[in-house]
């Protein structure tokens, strides 16, 4: 019994961290219709953010969040306006530069740290809570906090504030949108923005827990993909649930049947989702098919 | 007239120059050394290079072997196609003698393959992967140790070491064995649980896991529960790590942790802290801290490299390599050639004992041209530091074993 609590948390706590990373990626993908498969590099690059600010600044990973989630804002603001943007309506196109977006923020990284692989220390990070025999880090408490307070904010932005508000028109019909006054291409760069922000804030609590290297973007993006086709496109809640289905199947598999296998079972039940329901657990029905609709 | 001087004085020139370079290529005997110099390897294949450099200068400041300088040419491989294009590469524009590397053992397959296509030879000095020399490849000599060694060493320092510093007997310990469950800590496992199950030693269990796993808390809580007195782990430094912080934060405190292959460096001290990583064993490649009588030219070694580069090895392979290269001109003297066969034949000859080289290495090959005397040896994290600790005679007067078992 103790044992499935325990595997019960281990699983929650590690949903945390897939529907983090899957938060900014679903956002994207809802809103502009890219699949962004540099989402894992835009994480990767707030970790090293949060490296930078410890190195140079000495900021304890969380106060770096201050600094590196705008910073990644920025950044997802530029790859936009000077990548995408340019690409605009050719989709196919814009997937190809999303790859080519992967391999330069990789090497360049690479080429700056020579791979060695970097250590983000925080003095709050390591301790631990210990609730009867199930022992929580800090670091991912933290994490599950981070990713229920992003989705209740970034539902009540898209509900609650204009801008949001041109974001939900946007995705839902774009030449509509831009006749009731919307500027389509601003919302859709603001969008990528917030999905970058998103990234960086991924990438900043998950650095004390990991060994940063390059490439370490790669290790959630698989994870993330599933987790947004699951819960449904372009749908937040369903990022949030997502997540947790991936999380606590895979401590439960990892746990009670085998490690090596685990990620081949919560493959299975993604594969059962997709084909009982097409546009995830949380998707509106159809949702899967309007951006290539409309660019017909 | 004039012009027809010049065009003599021109042609004079062309051939002049031409002799020149003929001349330089018989004076210089080049080796190409293959590694990854770019990429998130670089570091290693730097490390492997310098170490290289290191025997070449030494010799070629003592004359150099058969009369000739001896040359260094780098190629840059991080996977095998990059391998197979870097000896195609040397061997045509370089005109390289030999081959030397590698820190990947993939890209010694591919490498060495190519390369006996040009019928040169392929000296191995690091790369681990047993079946390297399985192929039988008549070019291919490996001169380090392979993975079977991880395996031999580990249980060798868990029967040996830790049975008597925990004061049980091998027959009353309990390991987990854990890995990475690629072929490389697939195989090391496999070996590691028949030679302890052989010594009496009860395995409790044994997990895998993906060295790019998000969390691995599972995998600690199922080694936890059996409660062992050895958990014993081979993987890459990513999981090290994670396995290590989960550890800590998971309150599962083996007696003893003995990693394979990773976990010595910087890296594992950084992510994991010194605290925690005090008393942990690490199998891997021998260090310049090794007894000069284990080692004799170790310290040597490290002073050279010191002045050279002006810091301390990044990672213990730099010893191996430079060890490596050093038997291979040994040999290439005793053969009078880098032809293959006659260096092969050499090779063959060659008898020295363990001790006989600077990493603790002695020369003697099996019929697959495996180096037989080329063990690895076991450190321990002590305040923050790497100690050599096993076998005891690499080690250095004074060192001790400490938390052991850990507090």
């Amino acid at each position: 019994m103790d044992a499935l609590l325990h595997v019960l948390v281990i699983g929650v706590l590690l949903g945390g961290i897939y529907g983090l990373v899957a938060l900014g990626l679903n956002l994207i993908f809802g809103v502009i219709r890219i699949v962004n498969f540099a989402h894992g590099e835009l994480v990767m690059l707030g970790m090293y953010g949060a490296y930078l600010a410890y190195s140079l600044l000495g900021l304890d990973a969380y106060v770096s969040i201050l600094v590196v989630v705008p910073a990644l804002f920025v950044v997802g603001l530029v790859v936009y306006r000077l990548v995408l943007q340019p690409l605009h309506g050719e989709s196919s196109m814009q997937i190809f530069a999303t790859f080519a977006l992967v391999i330069i923020f990789q090497n360049v990284v690479l080429a700056v740290t020579r791979g060695e692989g970097y250590s983000v220390p925080s003095r709050i990070a390591g301790h631990t809570l210990e609730l009867g025999d199930v022992r929580v880090t800090v670091s991912r408490l933290a994490i599950l906090a981070a990713v229920t307070l992003a989705a209740v904010g970034l539902h009540l932005f898209l509900q609650r504030t204009m801008v949001g508000k041109s974001i939900r028109a946007v995705t839902q019909d774009r030449q509509a949108a831009r006749l009731m006054g919307i500027n389509v291409e601003r919302t859709f760069m603001i969008t990528f923005g917030v999905g970058s922000a998103l990234a960086g804030l991924a990438g900043v609590l998950l650095a004390p827990i990991y060994t940063l290297s390059p490439g370490i973007g790669g290790n959630f993006i698989l994870a993330a993909f599933a987790v947004v086709v699951l819960g449904g496109l372009g749908s937040v809640a369903g990022a949030y649930a997502g997540g947790m289905i991936v999380g606590i199947v895979e401590a439960f598999a990892g746990y009670y049947i085998d490690p090596e296998l685990k990620q081949a079972i919560w493959f299975l039940i993604f594969l059962a989702v997709l084909i009982v329901r097409p546009s995830g657990l949380f998707g509106q029905p159809g949702a899967e098919e309007i951006g290539f609709r409309e660019q017909e | 007239m004039l012009a027809k001087g010049l065009k003599h004085l021109c042609t004079a020139a062309v051939l002049a120059a031409a002799m020149t370079g003929v001349a330089h290529a018989q004076n210089v005997i080049k080796i190409g050394a293959i590694n990854p110099y770019s990429g998130p390897l670089a570091l290693y294949g730097d490390e492997l290079a310098r170490g290289y450099q290191l025997a070449v200068d030494e010799r070629n400041a003592s004359g150099g072997v058969l009369g000739r300088k001896i040359e260094i040419v780098r190629g840059d491989a991080g996977n095998p196609q990059q391998g197979i294009a870097a000896v195609d590469q040397l061997v045509t524009r370089d005109k390289v003698d030999a081959f030397i590397g590698t820190y990947i053992s993939a890209v010694s397959n591919a490498a060495s393959d190519t390369a006996q296509r040009y019928n040169k030879l392929y000296w191995d000095t690091n790369a681990v992967a047993a079946e390297l020399t399985e192929r039988g490849l008549p070019n291919f000599i490996r001169v380090g140790p392979n993975a079977q060694n991880f395996a031999d060493m580990s249980v060798r320092a868990v029967v040996e070491m830790i049975a008597p510093a925990l004061k049980k007997q091998p027959k009353d310990l309990v390991v987990w064995l854990e890995h990475e469950d690629s072929i490389y800590g697939k195989s090391i496992a496999d070996i590691q649980k028949k030679l302890l199950e052989q010594k009496g030693v009860k395995v409790a269990g044994e997990g895998s896991h993906n060295f790019k796993a998000a969390d691995l808390t599972d995998a600690i809580l199922r080694a936890k529960r059996t409660n062992p007195d050895v958990w014993l782990q081979t993987g890459y430094v990513p999981d090290d790590n994670l396995l290590l912080k989960t550890a800590r934060e998971q309150g599962f405190k083996p007696p003893v942790i003995e990693l394979v292959g990773t976990g010595d460096t910087q890296e594992t001290l950084d992510a994991v802290g010194g605290d925690y990583l005090e008393g942990v064993f690490v199998v891997s490649y021998p260090r310049p801290d090794i007894s000069e009588k284990y080692g004799p030219g170790a310290a040597a070694f490290l002073a050279a490299y010191r002045k050279a580069y002006n810091r301390d090895p990044i990672a213990p392979q730099s010893l191996t390599a430079y060890t490596g290269m050093k038997i291979l001109l040994e040999v290439i003297d005793a053969a009078g050639s880098t032809d293959v066969a006659k260096v092969r034949a050499a090779a063959a000859k060659m008898d020295k004992p363990l001790h006989s080289y600077p990493s603790g290495f002695g020369v003697k090959f099996d019929d697959k041209f495996q180096n037989t005397r080329a063990p690895f040896t076991v450190i321990q994290w002590q305040g923050g530091k790497q100690v050599t600790v096993f076998p005891d005679e690499a080690r250095a007067s004074g060192a001790s074993l400490k938390n052991t078992p850990r507090k």
